[in-house]
């Protein structure tokens, strides 16, 4: 019998309103940091317990402590500093980092704070961080002379957290680069600052990408050097499976099926048909079943009732098809 | 000779100083439903107001009214003409930055002014006349899908008529120069050469208002060819991001304009005024039977405040000292 079409979520999840309000407070400095750490733990366990309610089998620890994927890394090197907020789509802004020196990593980022969450569950969660090229991209550089030399110390600084997350027993590590779709020129740098990054993990190496023009990088994507890479499929309308029909998908792949930028709770049937297009081109032991992208967006309301229908809808495929877990 | 300065189409929204109306906080209010439509309003007139007043304060000679109301550079006028409808996000080529992808669902048309009104008003608060922005046909055409047409030839003549209705609507408001944002232009490759030209011709031919056409991140040097007898008073290139963009210059037909695109719009890193104005030396060394605009090389949304604005000092700052040089 064949296994696969295993649950995840792609990382971020959405932050309680009460923890957004603690944010601010800490932000005005109406709370302590302590204060606001207790919530942000309190919040995660309760994103765990969550996961493992609506019956996901790959988890994560939710990202409730970051802000921005970016900023909050950057928040943690030496050689960032954080820019005033900027404007990424509609009403939604970011503080974005300027590199003013070298970067570098001095601390750990994550591995606390992944081991906390995992200490809540039996199920294995992911490490999470930002790939080296779109921090890079994501950033403003006023200090190193191309864009080459400040991705690669990036990737030397995030490999050194991804080790860290596989020696504290991290069984998967996500590396996410969702720049790396938009400037193919640069794809070969993309890939050469991700392999250095993920170089001796001795984990299950992923990278999410999302929101990109796929006609140009792929098949050249399946180049990137990890051993799944994670793909919005939802949000065009599964368009990505006819490249895959010209080109085979040769790797594992994280399979979004949830637009995370629609309020609308996604029907059972039409994410059954969206993971059974997908099976026409993928083998089940390929594919992980999870959102487009972070959660984060949604409410947490939302965001339960769209992970339940497609955990739902995972279950009846793998029943209907024969494919255990 | 003194260069005219300009910026390339939009302007970050949130004020500099804390208190000042802020767009961003009004629709957050309204989110918890304690603003209304007027509020917002209100406060997208007090955002433009301030932008336009910064521009002239700086010495600008053609602002812009920062396209406060639009949630990104396509869908704001997309979903004012006929045939089109916005679908999910995307993001807008290698900026992270996002857009609703327009999809063309049915025969796309210009039927009534979709930017006019925002136009006038903000004239309205200015002491010369602005530049109007709009998508350049081609690129809107490019960020679209076509679920109608099918065909890329009626598609994109589609567009470009639709897009030419809304550029005499603003001709008719009085804009005396219209900037057509092109990104795609720098794209494009040979083969899209007819294309290109199909989708421009129509707001390009017959303008009362003099045409910018701006071509932020790439050189269009694979289409320039096909462009260049077109009849548009200027072209725009990225100077910074596209340094091959120089060698387009001695092609550009005797009589129009250059924007010479040489303030990073994408990198918090100020220039130095000096550097520039050298920059502008050489770009009239090379023709003198040109007509020169400095301006940004993209839209200047890219920043946070507070550099958009010295951004913006450090351009007319190095049109001053290069007309001081007489270069």
């Amino acid at each position: 019998m064949p296994r696969g079409l295993w649950t995840t979520t792609v990382g971020s999840f959405p932050k309680p309103p009460h923890l957004e309000r603690a944010r601010g407070q800490f932000a005005r400095g109406e709370i302590s940091a302590d204060q606001l750490l207790q919530l942000e733990r309190d919040a995660t366990i309760e994103v765990i317990r969550s996961q493992e309610e609506i019956g996901l089998e790959i988890l994560v620890d939710g990202e409730l402590y970051r802000g921005d994927m970016t900023t909050y890394f950057a928040e943690l090197m030496q050689g960032f500093q954080i820019s005033n907020p900027v404007r990424s789509y509609g009403n939604r802004y970011y503080r974005k980092p300027v590199a003013t020196g070298p970067v570098r990593r001095t601390k750990p980022w994550t591995v606390d704070w992944w081991k906390f969450a995992q200490s809540q569950t039996k199920k294995p969660v992911k490490g999470m961080l930002t790939g080296p090229y779109t921090m890079m991209d994501w950033s403003f550089n006023e200090h190193y002379p191309s864009r080459e030399a400040l991705a690669m110390d990036l990737a030397e600084a995030i490999r050194e957290e991804a080790i860290a997350l596989a020696e504290a027993g991290a069984q998967f590590v996500q590396v996410d680069e969702p720049a790396v779709s938009v400037r193919p020129e640069e794809l070969k740098l993309a890939i050469k600052a991700l392999g250095r990054a993920v170089e001796g993990v001795k984990a299950k190496t992923i990278t999410h990408i999302c929101y990109g023009d796929f006609d140009v990088i792929y098949p050249a994507l399946l180049d990137l050097p990890v051993d799944m890479i994670d793909l919005e499929m939802a949000n065009s309308r599964y368009d990505l499976l006819d490249r895959f029909k010209q080109h085979r998908f040769t790797k594992e792949i994280g399979y979004g099926v949830l637009d995370v930028h629609s309020h609308r709770i996604e029907t059972k049937e039409e994410i059954k048909q969206g993971i059974l297009r997908g099976l026409e081109f993928l083998k089940p032991e390929q594919m992980y079943i999870d959102p487009d992208c972070g959660l984060k967006t949604r409410t947490v309301e939302e965001a339960k009732e769209k992970l339940a229908v497609m955990v739902a809808a995972v279950r009846e495929v793998r029943e209907e098809r024969g494919i255990t877990a | 000779m003194k260069i005219e300065t300009t910026l390339s189409g939009s302007f970050p929204k949130l004020p500099l100083e804390p208190g000042a109306p802020n767009v961003r906080v009004v629709r957050n209010r309204m989110d918890q439903g304690k603003a209304t439509e007027m509020d917002l309003a209100e406060a997208t007139r007090e955002t433009t107001r301030r932008i336009v007043a910064l521009q002239e304060s700086a010495g600008v000679d053609l602002p812009v009214d920062g396209n406060v109301g639009w949630d990104d550079a396509q869908t704001a006028v997309a979903r004012g003409l006929g045939g089109f409808t916005i679908a999910g996000l995307i993001r807008y080529l290698d900026t992270n930055t996002y857009y609703r992808q327009p999809e063309i669902t049915g025969d796309v048309a210009w039927t009534k002014p979709v930017t006019v009104d925002d136009f006038k008003a903000a004239q309205g608060m200015a002491h010369r006349p602005l530049k109007a922005v709009l998508p350049g046909p081609y690129s809107l055409y490019r960020f679209s899908r076509d679920r109608h047409y099918k065909d890329p030839n009626r598609a994109v003549a589609a567009v470009g008529q639709a897009l030419a209705g809304e550029a005499k609507a603003l001709e008719d408001a009085g804009a005396t120069w219209i900037h057509f944002e092109e990104p795609w232009l720098g794209r494009a490759t040979a083969a899209d050469a007819p294309l290109v030209a199909a989708a421009l011709e129509p707001v390009l031919r017959g303008r009362k208002a003099k045409t910018m056409l701006h071509v932020p991140f790439r050189s269009p040097g694979a289409v320039f060819g096909s462009i260049r007898d077109l009849p548009w008073t200027g072209i725009g290139f990225d100077l910074v991001e596209a340094p091959d963009a120089w060698n387009l210059i001695p092609k550009v037909p005797a009589g129009r304009t250059v924007g010479l695109g040489l303030v990073d719009a994408r990198n918090t890193r100020l220039e130095d005024p000096a550097r520039v104005a050298a920059d502008i030396h050489r770009a009239r060394s090379m023709r003198s039977d040109l007509s020169w605009q400095l301006c940004t090389t993209a839209s200047l949304e890219y920043l946070p405040v507070d550099r958009a604005a010295m951004k913006v000092a450090r351009l007319t700052e190095a049109a001053r000292l290069a007309s001081a040089n007489g270069g």
